[in-house]
């Protein structure tokens, strides 16, 4: 794993079958959004030993008919949405701030967890992002700094607390403590 | 030291152990291992719709 810069990291890792999931939505959905990966898939694509049924992704708020030729280049691509068939339905649960889970087509495992910004902070992540460089394609993860804080000051099951630990072990030179802190004093202000 | 210290201690324990583990072998190394877990969980992991949302507490979610 080779911290390039602070936007980038390169890992020449075996992808798993979630990380191949993963590139494949992401390959579709950075055409019609701007996005960036969040939660506990950040700390699995940088080693952390667990897995997830689940991929968190946030998207910048999009209008019905760019949803629509998202939703259409899904499809053909064999992703299927698991709330709901119907566009307009999928888009009313975005828009009504409600996640809407796709996975391929005769499974619900692995599925990815698609939600519009909600507020500050998810437009935080959105804005300040890593690139994540894989053998087979990129990624976008958020920064390190806001998901260890939040996983931290917020989450704080025993599951969360690990993941932000190993993110803080794998990547110890490279991150900005100070700026951790910051974050948390945000948080739990906020929440 | 009760159960749920002894469990807390070896979890973070094994986060430490496995952490060192991946800053100091290759990418393909620790990948590899990690993959038996992932790829392993996924492909025994086999439910309906239904019962996905119930275990994710999202039991409205399907319109």
């Amino acid at each position: 794993m080779k911290f390039i810069d602070k936007n980038t990291i390169e890992i020449d890792r075996e992808l798993s079958e979630l990380d191949n999931f993963a590139l494949d939505f992401v390959k579709i959905l950075e055409e019609f959004a701007k996005y960036v990966l969040v939660s506990g898939y950040v700390s699995i694509l940088l080693g952390r030993a667990r897995v997830s049924e689940d991929v968190d992704i946030i998207i910048q708020k999009i209008d019905f008919s760019t949803f629509q030729a998202l939703y259409k280049e899904l499809k053909k691509n064999n992703f299927y949405c698991l709330n709901a068939e119907k566009d307009s339905t999928i888009f009313d649960y975005l828009s009504d701030n409600l996640a809407v889970r796709f996975a391929k087509k005769g499974k619900t495992i692995p599925n990815v967890e698609l939600k519009w910004i909600k507020h500050k902070f998810d437009k935080l992540a959105l804005e300040k992002t890593i690139n994540v460089k894989l053998p087979k394609g990129n990624l976008k993860i958020s920064h390190l700094e806001l998901q260890i804080a939040f996983k931290e000051e917020i989450l704080k099951s025993p599951k969360d607390l690990d993941d932000a630990n190993h993110i803080k072990l794998v990547a110890k030179e490279y991150l900005d403590n100070k700026l951790i802190h910051k974050y948390k004093e945000m948080l739990s202000g906020f929440y | 030291m009760g159960f749920i210290e002894e469990n807390e201690k070896e979890r973070k324990s094994f986060v430490r152990k496995w952490a060192k583990y991946v800053r100091t072998h290759s990418d393909k190394d620790w990948s590899k291992q990690q993959n038996v877990i992932i790829n392993s969980a996924l492909k025994s992991a086999n439910m309906t719709r239904e019962q996905f949302f119930k275990m994710k507490g999202e039991t409205n979610y399907v319109r």
